[in-house]
């Protein structure tokens, strides 16, 4: 949210914001450990997205160097709450539902402390992040490349 | 959410303008609890591909607005080569072109030109400019064609979404 020098509160609307956040997304992000674009690239709603995470790399985690999917899908009150995000690549995470590969709204932190400066890039990289955590880094893991 | 705070003296102004002396055509409405978004709806020009129909767009005053041009999109699916599958427009005025003396009103009156002469030599949508050059007959069937599909359903006001 930005204020303007009179201090007025400036509220992006959901699809400026989303259209923002795909053309930030199309430009690239680093390294590109994270990346996502639209399922459908005539979605005028821009609601379900494809995204990529891919796990931190070296031995100090059980998700080093696999790629795994992910659906996204940002709600019609997108962005006053965080997308939904499911898991299509099976992995084991403690904010992760081990049957539908849901990820917990209250267990992933950019989702539990949400606000509506955040996007789906946060939360992407939130989960990447999570990885690397005491409470997940050492979970055994599902056979590579087998799905929810 | 709604807008806190004063907004500035030129959105009220122009918005004002736009209700009271609304241009032949379109409308523009601010959305009440966001006052820098609008729901726009602009009439297809006579003579062209579009007419008869009525597109609707939205419309967002950045913070940096007017220093910054407006955001503008349609809603409503359009076969024009300026306009891509996300309804993103391709016009100079809002970009590099935009200047502070434009208002809410010429930018909308300069999409509702871009219906009455799409100009395929600056495309937004390099298939749809492919087929406008190349068999422009064909360009403008497929125009009316996404006119009377998307353009004038009975209940065409598809609702944005936001804010």
């Amino acid at each position: 949210m930005k204020k303007t020098p009179a201090g007025e509160v400036v509220i992006v609307p959901r699809n400026f914001k989303l259209l923002e956040e795909l053309e930030r997304s199309e430009k690239g992000h680093g390294d590109m450990a994270i990346s996502f674009g639209l399922v459908d690239t005539s979605d005028t709603f821009l609601s379900d997205w494809n995204g990529g995470i891919l796990g931190p790399p070296g031995v100090r985690t059980q998700y080093a160097d696999r790629f795994y999917e992910v659906r996204i899908h940002c709600p019609d009150i997108y962005p006053a709450s965080p997308p939904n995000i499911r898991f299509v690549s099976k992995i084991n995470m403690n904010c992760v539902d081990s049957k539908t590969g849901v990820v917990s709204d209250k267990k992933l932190p950019a989702m539990r402390n949400w606000n509506r400066n955040m996007g789906i890039e946060q939360v992407l990289q939130s989960i990447r992040m999570e990885m690397c955590s005491d409470a997940n880094r050492r979970l055994r893991q599902p056979a590579d490349g087998t799905t929810f | 959410m709604a807008s806190v705070g004063p907004l500035p003296r030129r959105i009220v102004k122009e918005t004002q303008r736009l209700i009271a002396e609304p241009v032949a055509g379109i409308s523009a409405t601010p959305y009440q609890d966001n006052l820098r978004y609008f729901a726009v709806a602009i009439e297809g020009p006579t003579d062209s591909p579009y007419e008869r129909g009525v597109f609707q767009l939205e419309l967002f005053l950045p913070s940096d607005y007017p220093m910054a041009p407006p955001k503008v999109r349609f809603l409503t699916k359009i076969y024009h080569p300026n306009v891509d599958k996300l309804g993103r427009i391709c016009l100079d005025i809002l970009k590099d072109k935009w200047s502070p003396a434009l208002q809410i009103r010429t930018v909308l009156l300069s999409i509702q030109a871009l219906l009455s002469a799409p100009n395929p030599d600056d495309p937004l949508d390099n298939n749809v400019a492919e087929v406008w050059k190349s068999n422009e007959p064909e360009a403008l069937r497929r125009a009316r064609e996404f006119t009377e599909s998307f353009a004038m359903k009975p209940n065409a006001a598809e609702t944005a979404k936001g804010p």
